[in-house]
């Protein structure tokens, strides 16, 4: 293929990626890094270097958006940044001097974790109602708990924060996974506000996506600096990645598109055999 | 009687204007981060287009190094594509960061030390990687 080939193809990926990535509520990063190393076969961290840059190109278009629709708990995002931002420079220090193989294997492991949290079972009206009892101090003194406007239901929920120790746990993995492996961590912090800290979804998943873009950030810096970031790549990346997702937040506010999670799920399963065989067999898988 | 109805009714009133100023504050950062972040990838994707169509017209080969922010300036006066595909790409990964800092003023105006120390913490975190790239 030649450079301009390439570039083409890498816009129409980052496109998809941004698309898919805004539809099924997981970033575009999981997506883009096998199809650039596999496919197009871009050593692995300039991937992650280039991935970076597209997750905060879809962060920043779709976290615009939610804002605007009152989605995101810009507290709860601020409080859990402290820990993505850390996580995310010791991820991004690790993925550089470590050695590409235990990359790929380990993007291999994320994925088929993020392909588990897709096909997990839709959250009813009742998790979404507000559970009483006296509010722990630290999520008082935080003021944490908050309210959305569900515009499927039309109704407004109140719900309050709870764990927000093992919240913040979770949220510096996220970060790391994020500056190591150049994916936005919406898979960990999605679940991880949902599940362990009683955020309803639709709140949880504005609310990362929000954070993804700083936690980004923090590591892109570090790459930027250490010269794995190649501008036209990255350049083709915003630019296909920004229109996909445009485009997918559009549609996404009023999709179930429970089959479809399915299908991805084993999908992303697939291709993250494919990505951790390349650590044992690097001859044979491309 | 009336006094007692029109105190009530003038207490009404302030506590609504107070809820319509609360509401209209937090509309107001939510709006103005919205337009940061919009705008700075509109901006960033502008100049990208640009540095591809200059590149082009030029007959440059494309870049496979980013320019450190030292140089930048130094790029885009003689006006080489390759800084305006750097400048793009270093103008995303600075939006957030405006985000962050507006969020911190916002926090100060309202007086809320707690978050002002955290996103204090998040701004600093970020300071790490923009003095690296220096």
């Amino acid at each position: 293929m030649s450079p301009i080939e390439v570039l083409l193809i890498l816009a129409i990926a980052a496109f998809l990626a941004g698309f898919a990535g805004s539809f099924l509520g997981i970033g575009g990063g999981i997506l883009l890094i096998p199809f650039m190393t596999l496919v197009l076969a871009i050593p692995i961290k300039a991937a992650i270097a280039t991935s970076l840059i597209g997750v905060i190109a879809t962060s920043s278009g779709a976290a615009s958006v939610y804002v605007r629709d009152h989605l995101t708990n810009l507290r709860l995002a601020m409080f859990l940044e402290v820990g993505t931002t850390l996580g995310a420079i010791a991820g991004a220090f690790i993925g550089i001097f470590v050695e590409a193989i235990y990359l790929y294997f380990v993007f291999g492991a994320a994925m088929l974790y993020a392909a588990a949290t897709m096909a997990r079972r839709r959250e009813t009206a009742k998790d979404r109602a507000y559970r009483e009892g006296e509010e722990p101090p630290l999520v008082k003194r935080l003021n944490l708990s908050s309210v959305y406007f569900d515009q499927e239901d039309q109704a407004v929920y109140r719900y309050r924060v709870d764990r927000v120790g093992a919240g913040f746990g979770a949220s510096a993995a996220a970060g790391v996974a994020s500056g190591l492996l150049g994916v936005g961590g919406g898979f960990i912090k999605v679940p991880a506000m949902n599940v362990i800290m009683h955020v309803p979804m639709k709140a949880a998943v504005a609310t990362s996506n929000f954070m993804i873009g700083v936690t980004a950030a923090a590591s892109a810096f570090i790459y930027y600096s250490h010269d794995l970031v190649n501008p036209a790549y990255a350049a083709m990346v915003i630019i296909g990645v920004f229109t996909g997702t445009n485009l997918g937040t559009r549609l996404l506010v009023r999709s179930k598109a429970s089959n479809v999670r399915i299908v991805f799920a084993i999908l992303l399963s697939a291709i993250g055999i494919a990505m951790a065989a390349r650590a044992f067999f690097p001859g044979v898988v491309p | 009687m009336t006094t007692a109805r029109s105190g009530f009714s003038f207490v009404q009133n302030r506590i609504a204007a107070l809820r319509r100023a609360v509401v209209a504050e937090v509309e107001d950062l939510n709006r103005l981060i919205f337009h940061v972040l919009r705008g700075g990838v509109v901006v960033s994707v502008a100049l990208l287009l640009f540095g591809f169509v200059l590149g082009g017209l030029t007959g440059h080969p494309l870049p496979v190094h980013t320019t450190s922010l030292r140089d930048l300036s130094l790029e885009l006066f003689k006006f080489n594509p390759d800084g305006y595909l750097s400048l793009g790409v270093l103008l995303l990964i600075f939006t957030p960061m405006v985000r962050v800092f507006l969020s911190l003023i916002a926090f100060a105006e309202e007086r809320d030390w707690t978050y002002v120390l955290l996103t204090g913490i998040v701004f600093a975190n970020l300071l790490v990687g923009v003095i690296l790239v220096g």
